[in-house]
């Protein structure tokens, strides 16, 4: 909903600030229920209408592809969120991990920055994957829930692993077997984050437990939001519980539910909201929130007193994940992309720039050599401490998703 | 003579068939594909099948989100009454006393609308904010205490629908006032028509009453006390500013932009769910807002598309009645 864009556009301040800014701009347009356009110049239509030249006159290098040793091809169809790779500072179109690529590979990488709510880019390719159709991209990133269920309608490349030695080699254990892809074949992490709880420390004290969600504190009541995001929601409620969100049962969605329906009639929660609550953390209207990391760090630029904690229950761990359509042109020089952006040095590059969590063995090595600082942070390279707290919500089939969104929608009062 | 003749024969398609083509690729084609979908069953990933007996869909629809239907209704009604409330006294004004600032003052109803609509909404939360610029302060100087909020109440998103659609409220009674002859005033004035006290003061304290309770309850604001607020005002009102020749020439000629400025506004207030989304909580949850997390988040689109039908038919079955009661024909030749 917020379409917010902190970026400066001077350059006299500080890189960690700006980077902040990024990550915020990253998170609120990856998070924005409405799917506001992000910075990308890539019209809606793109999607339905793929970029130049991938149907019509096919290059030479496609047609080498098809015959025994594979070259990479002349182009790359590459869909991902806004502000979620290292962009130039002056110059938005510019991305030195993308111009990199093109100077080891000589592939001109078409980076459209198209994806705002993984079910509305869903809505765009469905047709075509449906169809048994090319989407147009070669490389999409989505949410885990949501590459799940690419992966369920079989909708997705498997990849070649032997031209993959770097992310075999440097993808972190966290992410290894997950349910919808233990082979770890048709998905690989891009970027991950978490949730936990955001508060100002003003108002409320310092916080750690998930239980003051649930606490009448004359401080809070009434100005506490909830996300409206199903698996952070359910996730937390649960863990407040002492239970796994990654072994979730229908008993323990409709316990949640109550949970949940009892803090709303406690008069404690004031709204279901998306990212939006960050605006209001800085305006007042409220002062504890399940918040996502990334906003409520970029926020503490307006508001010091802003804290995101890691409650002592645990968080979410969320991922998003690269992707090769069924069907994609370019199916070989997107598996050398993926393998390259699991080269430590390029996810490095891309971590101190987005200020996400990144799945890459090494990055925090070779950023610990230019900038200490944005090593250490847990925010990046959450410690073991940690990871052993962040869960990863299970991969729901599809009976399971509907009824759980229906009743999470109940409970939204939709 | 043939060949002209045939032109002028064909002359009123031709000019009807931009718009019968807008109509036909933009709502008639995808309302026909909404229709249908509305009798699919099934998932995503099974595929979906079209059957008549799936029409369960409806009544299953209706039953489960009565609550979002009745509130929309609710929330439309009072959102188009403070409109009205708004609008009227507004328009009048602008019509008969503007003068040379006439067009001034047209132009500042529509300013707002060169605004987006989600922004405006949004700057709502900043005017409305729990310490905002407007009962920060009252807060401070201890006239409200401090629990005390409008954001994510019913009343947030009523008066963000109202603001939102004041101008279609405002502009139709304008144009119906602006054409009354003021000679008609006169000769009414010179046939001793004069102040409306009596009538007007019981009229004004029983519509005052009325409305200030419906808006209390709507608004789930204490009642009583919204009756007497109504009361007080209605009595004013009633007393002092209705004359009789108001009553019986310049109220009922512009009761064609009353009928209109309501429908304009009436109809998307009632599937409006920006207002309730941004300004609103669980609890104040209209049909739009149910349509559209059927529609994109559960991935339900017969569910979506039966309520928006159930919608549409009440709309045009409540409209029917309403123009039954106020017939715009009527209406334009009394006097």
């Amino acid at each position: 909903m917020n379409d917010i864009d902190p970026r400066p556009t001077t350059s006299d301040i500080s890189r960690r600030r700006f980077i902040q800014g990024s990550a915020l701009a990253g998170f609120g347009a990856f998070l924005a229920a409405c799917g506001t356009k992000g910075a990308g110049s890539a019209a809606p239509s793109a999607a339905s209408e793929p970029p130049a030249s991938t149907g019509s006159s096919p290059s030479p290098t496609t047609a080498a592809t098809s015959s025994a040793p594979q070259s990479p091809s002349a182009e790359l169809n590459f869909a991902n969120w806004p502000l979620y790779i290292d962009t130039d500072d002056d110059d938005k179109t510019k991305h030195k991990t993308l111009e990199d690529f093109k100077a080891k590979y000589g592939t001109e990488v078409k980076y459209s920055e198209i994806i705002n709510a993984n079910d509305e880019f869903f809505g765009t390719i469905r047709p075509a994957l449906q169809a048994g159709q090319d989407s147009g991209w070669d490389l999409i990133v989505l949410t885990d829930w949501m590459a799940g269920r690419l992966v369920r309608l079989g909708w997705v490349e498997q990849f070649d692993l032997a031209n993959m030695p770097n992310k075999v080699a440097n993808m972190l254990e966290i992410y290894k077997g997950i349910d919808f892809d233990p082979t770890d074949d048709h998905h690989a992490p891009w970027q991950s984050g978490m949730t936990g709880i955001g508060f100002d420390n003003a108002v409320t004290g310092a916080l750690t437990s998930l239980e003051s969600l649930w606490t009448a504190d004359p401080k809070w009541v009434g100005k506490v939001t909830f996300l409206n995001e199903m698996r952070d929601t359910i996730g937390l409620t649960m863990m407040r519980k002492g239970k796994d969100p990654s072994k979730v049962t229908d008993a323990d969605v409709d316990e949640v539910i109550t949970e949940c329906q009892k803090a709303v009639s406690d008069g404690i929660v004031r709204a279901f909201v998306g990212n939006s609550y960050a605006e209001d953390l800085v305006s007042g209207n409220v002062v504890l929130a399940m918040a996502w990391s990334g906003d409520v760090l970029a926020k503490q630029a307006e508001k010091e007193t802003l804290v995101w904690q890691l409650p002592d229950e645990g968080g979410m761990l969320w991922t998003d994940n690269m992707m090769i359509p069924k069907g994609a042109q370019h199916k070989y020089t997107a598996e050398l992309m993926i393998d390259f952006v699991y080269d430590p040095v390029i996810a490095a590059q891309i971590a101190a720039w987005v200020n996400y969590v990144t799945p890459v063995k090494g990055a925090k090595e070779v950023l610990a050599k230019d900038d200490p600082e944005l090593a250490n942070s847990p925010l990046i390279f959450p410690p073991d401490t940690f990871l052993a707290k962040l869960k990863i919500f299970k991969s729901l089939t599809e009976a399971e998703e509907t009824s759980y969104n229906d009743k999470f929608s109940t409970l939204l009062g939709n | 003579m043939g060949a002209r003749g045939r032109l002028m024969r064909l002359t009123p398609y031709l000019l009807l068939a931009p718009g019968m083509l807008w109509l036909i690729i933009f709502y008639v084609y995808p309302g026909i594909q909404m229709f249908i979908s509305s009798f699919w069953s099934g998932t995503l990933e099974t595929g979906f099948t079209v059957s008549l007996d799936n029409w369960t869909t409806y009544t299953d629809a209706l039953t489960r989100y009565e609550p979002q239907f009745a509130r929309s209704l609710v929330y439309g009604a009072a959102a188009t009454t403070i409109c009205f409330l708004i609008s009227y006294p507004l328009a009048y004004t602008i019509a008969f006393r503007g003068g040379r600032y006439k067009n001034v003052m047209l132009f500042l109803v529509i300013a707002p609308f060169f605004t987006s609509f989600l922004l405006r909404t949004q700057s709502w939360k900043i005017i409305l904010g729990d310490d905002g610029i407007l009962f920060g302060p009252l807060k401070d100087a201890g006239f409200l205490p401090p629990e005390f909020r409008v954001l994510a109440t019913p009343a947030a998103v009523v008066a963000g629908i109202a603001y939102n659609f004041l101008p279609f409220m405002t502009l139709p009674i304008y144009v119906s006032l602006e054409k009354i002859d003021g000679r008609l005033v006169e000769a009414a004035k010179d046939l001793y028509a004069g102040p409306w006290r009596p009538g007007g003061t019981i009229a004004g304290a029983i519509i005052g009453t009325i409305v200030g309770a419906g808006l209390g309850a709507a608004l789930s604001y204490d009642i009583l006390v919204m009756a007497i607020v109504g009361l007080g005002a209605g009595l004013v009102v009633g007393s002092l500013f209705v004359s009789e020749s108001f009553l019986r020439i310049v109220l009922p000629l512009s009761l064609p932009g009353v009928f209109a400025g309501s429908l304009l506004t009436f109809i998307p207030a009632v599937g409006d769910f920006v207002n309730a989304e941004i300004l609103g909580n669980t609890q104040t949850r209209m049909i739009g807002n149910v349509i559209q997390s059927r529609f994109l988040e559960n991935n339900d689109y017969p569910t979506a598309a039966a309520l928006s039908f159930i919608l549409m038919a009440g709309i045009l079955a409540m409209v029917a009645v309403y123009a039954k009661i106020l017939g715009t024909e009527e209406l334009t030749s009394a006097g």
